[in-house]
């Protein structure tokens, strides 16, 4: 799955974000506005939701790879707007799974972007972007384990849950206080607890139900079309 | 007659983004009062009075966050009183309220933004950064409305076949994972079968062009280059230390000068915009109305 077609591009982004930019961004942001973390972390989100779109390689004819993802994408969006059980991170896992790490990584952005249209866009869009897409991108990577055993499955459905919650409560402390201080980040834990407890649940749950039906529908149209 | 949201989506985005991303990231307590009041009658002016439940959210931010910011911020050096031994200091206090009538200007230019954008829009926007990301894009946002439609086609059918209890938790559980598997089976059938009928009108064959009815005229070129050099000389004043509120160990208001007060009446201009063409537009036509 290829996001930005021009190879020279894909190169450049890939020396100058990581070498350059972000450091320069570091160095600029904390010298012209001191103690401003939230801007700085919201720039290097973006930086590197970007570097990663830019390292996705040529692999595969793109368009039913692409056509999947944005299957996936809109069905994880409309899993959002359910009540109280998300299947966001479970849909995420599994097209991380069975399409790939990088189909994972987008499906996991683009319906943290997509679905906060109807939820709220805010600055906390690209971080949950990044958090949803990790989460894709390493179930992508871990899919050989996960797809073996069950339990693999649900624990890393647990544990993407929870650090979901932690990830997001990072940004939550930043922007609401100013600063990050351990304890105040201790408080936002805390008070998410019962939000992480239902990220991990739900996600559980969906995976439990839906995970062996979904292999096989993934696996039966893998065949079928020969993907 | 020519709407706000009408106009070019690079400019309204430009515009929109360079508003919010400065009240994100100020913390000069008038210029987000400013900020907030211009947003929240944007959204008004769109939506009507309705949407209380945004209205009472977005609005208790302040009030919330300075309750709780005293919680665990001890700097400040005014002790308003002690609670469980810990002080509530006034400027914990302030900068609670200032972090809240931020987050609720964000919130209210992000909602303007979602009101004023579409679909089409973002399609726009994204193809001259990567076309294959914004055909996915536009792929995902046609599907949820179509996948929506078979939802609830599907969940009537399940229910008529009878397995499932009424008002029983576990059922319902069970109900919603079988629509949603069934959901997906078509779902991946539909989207290998949009594949292949995409392949065979040669799509990916050759670079493609495609049609969009947005225009840049002379009155969008104006847009963004006013809010670009806006949105420039209050960085860059900000970045000289203009117009900084101090909140720990003591709470420091700028002094009243030319730079302090002028960075404001920037932003505030800047911020009225969107404001100030629709007020134009709705007056030029009451006078259009007025000549018949």
């Amino acid at each position: 799955m290829i996001v930005i077609s021009s190879g020279r591009v894909r190169r450049i982004i890939g020396i100058v974000f990581p070498m350059i930019l972000i450091p320069a961004l570091v160095l600029i942001t904390s010298y012209v506005f001191p103690q401003n973390y939230a801007l700085n972390s919201l720039l290097i989100v973006i930086c590197a939701l970007v570097l990663f779109v830019a390292g996705f390689d040529r692999r595969e004819i793109g368009t039913r790879r692409a056509v999947l993802v944005s299957v996936m994408t809109a069905l994880s969006v409309i899993g959002r707007l359910f009540p109280v059980m998300k299947p966001v991170s479970a849909i995420t896992i599994l097209s991380g799974m069975y399409l790939g790490a990088e189909s994972g990584f987008l499906v996991g952005a683009l319906s943290a972007v997509l679905s906060d249209f109807f939820m709220g866009q805010g600055p906390w869009t690209p971080f949950q972007m990044l958090s949803w897409g990790l989460i894709g991108l390493g179930a992508g990577w871990c899919a050989p384990l996960l797809c073996r055993r069950k339990w693999t499955l649900l624990v890393y459905g647990a544990l993407s849950g929870a650090a979901f919650s932690m990830l997001m409560d990072i940004w939550t402390t930043i922007w609401t206080y100013g600063r990050f201080s351990a304890a105040a980040y201790l408080t936002a834990i805390v008070s998410a607890v019962p939000f992480t407890l239902q990220y991990a649940v739900s996600n559980v749950i969906f995976l439990w139900g839906l995970g062996k039906p979904m292999g096989d529908k993934f696996k039966r149209i893998q065949k079928k079309y020969g993907l | 007659m020519r709407h706000f949201q009408e106009m070019n989506p690079t400019a309204v985005t430009v515009h929109l983004l360079l508003t919010a991303g400065i009240a994100m990231f100020s913390d000069n307590m008038i210029l987000l009062g400013f900020s907030l009041l211009c947003a929240a009658a944007f959204y008004v002016m769109q939506k009507g009075m309705t949407n209380w439940r945004f209205h009472f959210f977005a609005l208790s931010m302040p009030l919330v966050i300075a309750v709780l910011n005293p919680l665990w911020n001890q700097h400040g050096t005014t002790i308003l009183f002690f609670m469980n031994q810990r002080a509530v200091t006034l400027e914990a206090i302030l900068y609670g309220v200032m972090a809240g009538m931020r987050l609720s200007a964000v919130l209210y230019w992000f909602q303007n933004f979602t009101l004023l954008m579409n679909s089409e829009k973002i399609f726009y926007l994204l193809r001259c950064l990567s076309p294959k990301l914004a055909l996915v894009f536009s792929m995902a946002l046609r599907n949820i409305s179509v996948y929506q439609g078979q939802l609830k086609k599907i969940h009537q059918a399940q229910k008529a076949l009878g397995m499932y209890r009424e008002n029983h938790l576990i059922d319902d559980i069970r109900i919603s994972l079988r629509v949603f598997s069934v959901l997906l089976s078509w779902a991946l059938e539909n989207g290998i079968i949009t594949a292949n009928s995409m392949a065979a009108r040669g799509y990916g064959v050759q670079k493609r062009s495609s049609f969009t009815h947005y225009r840049w005229t002379g009155y969008d070129l104006v847009l963004t280059a006013v809010s670009l050099v806006m949105a420039a000389s209050v960085v860059w004043a900000a970045a000289e230390g203009y117009g900084q509120w101090q909140y720990y160990p003591v709470v420091v208001v700028p002094s009243c000068s030319v730079m302090n007060i002028g960075i404001t009446g920037i932003y505030v201009i800047l911020a009225s915009l969107p404001l100030i063409h629709e007020g134009k537009e709705i007056l030029t036509w009451k006078c259009l109305l007025r000549k018949i």
